[in-house]
């Protein structure tokens, strides 16, 4: 059965419709959301004059009825396009995601590869180990990476390795260390949680009768858990990649304000304490069809790592 | 094989108790599931552990402002940013001083070990960087042109004492002189708060969403977990977010606004367990007898799925706790003067060259918090399920 069978088009396109239809809903419920909060985009404590307020509204179109506008927005989002930032005159939302992306990418990208590459190794090594040492160790620094809270985790180690050791900058990404806490930081939580969930994966798989089987042709017990365990026991942890960039991108919400990164998360901290409009919508709409891309993304790599799921012939 | 022989007096009947008769078998002949559980649970360690911390916690929460003499917004911009322990210098007998080095403030010692006064200078020589005291006849000088300031008195470098802790305020005061004590325990009453908003909206949406879809099935169920799949897009942490956007900041607004997402997972759980539990054949029996769809789900299936919906509650909460800690951080949850933990860390992050202490306690009363939830509901799992403990 080759991988083409297992995965016909039909699957693919109802996955990318519902993909639309989801992102649909965003982008109207971020619209409803956004026109229902009191006071329009230019109120602030200076008041503008009525004629100015009425020349920016006429510019950006808030003149014209709501669905109209929906419309238009709706239209201007199918062409890419998200519209001009509200209190930055002249930058747009897109570009400001465009400068911001390259940043968050970047640390979001090595906390991803931190969260496989440390995460599921000191899963393995618990497992291998179980009982023992090693295993304790492993499982109680990860129950305290699942307990203790990005912020915390960046603020402490801020204060420590960066104003008190002074082994890292404070903020900004000048040089390679730069990214050394922001990445600690964020990975934090789905390391720990990688190495409990590779670990009890493993043990799980452990218990199978093709493992029994691999034993008995006379494997040393650690060749049988690396060559025929892990590969099945992987699925789970391939599962919690696509909630992983998800939660990668809302914690660099508070990462990126720590440190003072000016990736995406921060432009959407400080468009929301900025009342700007337009750049909450669009980056909102902007997560949403990335997470979907990612998940959709995760979803055809569990495909190809587990021959048994076919997503095609689903009743 | 050689067998003692019964003795004659082993023929014998046994004197009957006609009492222990009547009380039937003993009782622990038949031990119910939850007994199995609750013995389970109390055996796991790290679980009991993280009970008893909550429950201490509520305790404090609940009785802690009340018994503190401050309250968490009465400021006290003399007493700013003092500290839970510190080194005092004695000027003479009867007088001991705290020196802040950092914004070079002189504060007397009480007689109960507290730092209650702050001693304004008699003089200030901004040119060599100078602050003078008069202290029962003696000239305290604080020099602040070196690095770190040097107290002297009457010409000689003062020498600190050991480590006292401040009586006044055993966690210190904050930047406008907030007592840290009463303001930590007024943010666990938010984090419980919140944390019982979060079993609210579990228990009552999302038990009840996906209990019904999951009975219903069919059309209804897939129209029901549509709508929680296109919600379970999008991290919930960004609704939250752009639900305070448009309610305002405020306590309020935060319980509402993860009241109104924070069932999703809930109603996922649920159904499943509904849709598994249905297919058996004491709710086939109960439908015979002509029992009703609202009766199979409160009184026969949702009992029986009660395991996996504690457990996913106890897994809820910190990450609701969480939540909104992480809003007040970024400045989108409660609006000062009220505490939360978040805010408290977000307002030590402010200080923290200066004053790094003030990160400890929030830090590590939401972590401790995270951990005691997280092995409650690790503990909850494996007493649930045997087979799952490691």
């Amino acid at each position: 059965m080759n991988s083409a069978s297992r995965m016909p088009l039909a699957w693919l396109g109802q996955r990318v419709l519902m993909m639309l239809v989801t992102l649909l809903a965003v982008i109207t419920l971020t619209f409803a959301l956004m026109h229902a909060v009191p006071g329009g985009p230019f109120v602030s404590e200076k008041m503008l004059a009525p004629e100015i307020e009425a020349a920016l509204n006429a510019k950006f179109g808030l003149d014209q009825p709501v669905w109209r506008q929906y419309l238009s927005y709706l239209w201007g989002v199918l062409q890419f396009d998200l519209g001009p930032s509200f209190k930055y005159p002249g930058v747009s939302v897109n570009s400001m995601i465009a400068e911001g992306l390259a940043v968050t990418a970047q640390t979001g990208l090595l906390a991803i590869i931190c969260v496989v590459a440390l995460g599921v190794p000191t899963g393995i090594v618990a497992a291998l180990n179980r009982g023992r040492w090693p295993d304790t160790l492993a499982m109680f620094v990860a129950s305290l990476g699942i307990a203790v809270p990005s912020y915390v985790i960046a603020t402490v180690s801020l204060y420590v390795f960066a104003l008190r050791l002074g082994w890292t900058p404070a903020f900004g990404l000048d040089d390679w260390r730069g990214y050394i806490l922001p990445v600690f930081a964020l990975s934090g939580f789905w390391m720990s949680f990688v190495a409990r969930l590779t670990r009890s994966s493993l043990l799980e798989t452990m218990e199978l009768d093709y493992i029994m089987t691999a034993r008995a042709k006379g494997l040393p017990a650690r060749t049988v858990m690396l060559r025929h365990g892990l590969r099945n026991s992987m699925i789970p942890v391939v599962t919690v990649l696509g909630p992983v960039v998800a939660n990668l991108l809302t914690g660099s919400f508070v990462i990126e304000q720590i440190f003072a990164l000016p990736g995406i998360g921060r432009h959407f901290v400080l468009s929301i304490t900025n009342r700007d409009y337009t750049a909450i919508m669009g980056i909102t709409i902007f997560y949403a069809a990335f997470l979907m891309l990612m998940i959709l993304i995760v979803d055809l790599l569990y495909l190809w790592l587990d021959p048994r799921i076919s997503y095609g012939d689903r009743k | 094989m050689t067998r003692a022989a019964p003795s004659p007096e082993m023929w014998q009947p046994l004197a009957t108790n006609p009492s222990a008769l009547a009380e039937g078998p003993p009782p622990q002949a038949t031990r119910g599931f939850w007994a199995g559980v609750r013995s389970r649970l109390f055996r796991h360690r790290p679980a009991m552990a993280g009970l008893v911390f909550i429950i201490f916690l509520v305790l404090a929460a609940v009785f802690g402002p009340m018994a503190s003499p401050y309250s968490y917004f009465e400021q006290n911009l003399e007493l700013s940013n003092l500290p839970p322990a510190y080194r005092a210098y004695t000027v003479d007998a009867d007088t001991q001083v705290f020196v802040n080095r950092s914004n070079l403030s002189l504060y007397r010692v009480d007689d109960q070990g507290g730092l209650s006064a702050l001693l304004r200078p008699d003089g200030r020589d901004m040119i060599s960087r100078q602050s003078t005291w008069q202290i029962g006849g003696k000239d305290v000088v604080l020099d602040y042109a070196q690095r770190p300031p040097v107290l002297t008195i009457d010409g000689e470098v003062a020498q600190s004492g050991g480590l006292s802790l401040n009586t006044r305020n055993p966690f210190g005061t904050d930047q406008l002189g907030r007592d840290v004590l009463v303001r930590q325990m007024y943010g666990a009453r938010i984090s419980l708060l919140v944390a019982a908003a979060a079993v609210l909206t579990n228990f009552v949406i999302g038990v009840i969403y996906g209990g019904i879809s999951g009975l219903l099935g069919g059309r209804v169920d897939a129209v029901m977990m549509r709508f929680v799949e296109i919600v379970a897009t999008i991290p919930l942490t960004l609704y939250v977010i752009l639900m305070m956007v448009v309610l305002q900041s405020g306590l309020l607004s935060v319980v509402l606004a993860i009241g109104t997402v924070y069932w999703v997972d809930m109603a996922r759980v649920v159904r499943g367990q509904i849709l598994t539990l249905k297919g058996q054949d004491y709710v086939a029996a109960a439908r015979t007898m002509g029992a009703s769809t609202s009766r199979i789900l409160f009184k026969h299936l949702l009992p029986n799925a009660f395991g996996p919906i504690l457990v996913t509650l106890t897994m809820l909460i910190p990450s609701a706790i969480f939540i909104e800690s992480f809003m007040s951080f970024i400045g989108l949850g409660v609006t000062p003067p009220q505490a939360s933990w978040g805010t408290l860390t977000s307002e030590a992050v402010e200080t923290l060259r200066a004053y790094p202490y003030q990160l400890l306690f929030p830090a590590v009363a939401i972590s401790l918090t995270m951990l005691a939830f997280n092995f409650l509901g690790d503990g909850l799992r494996d007493a649930l399920d045997p087979r799952l403990s490691s």
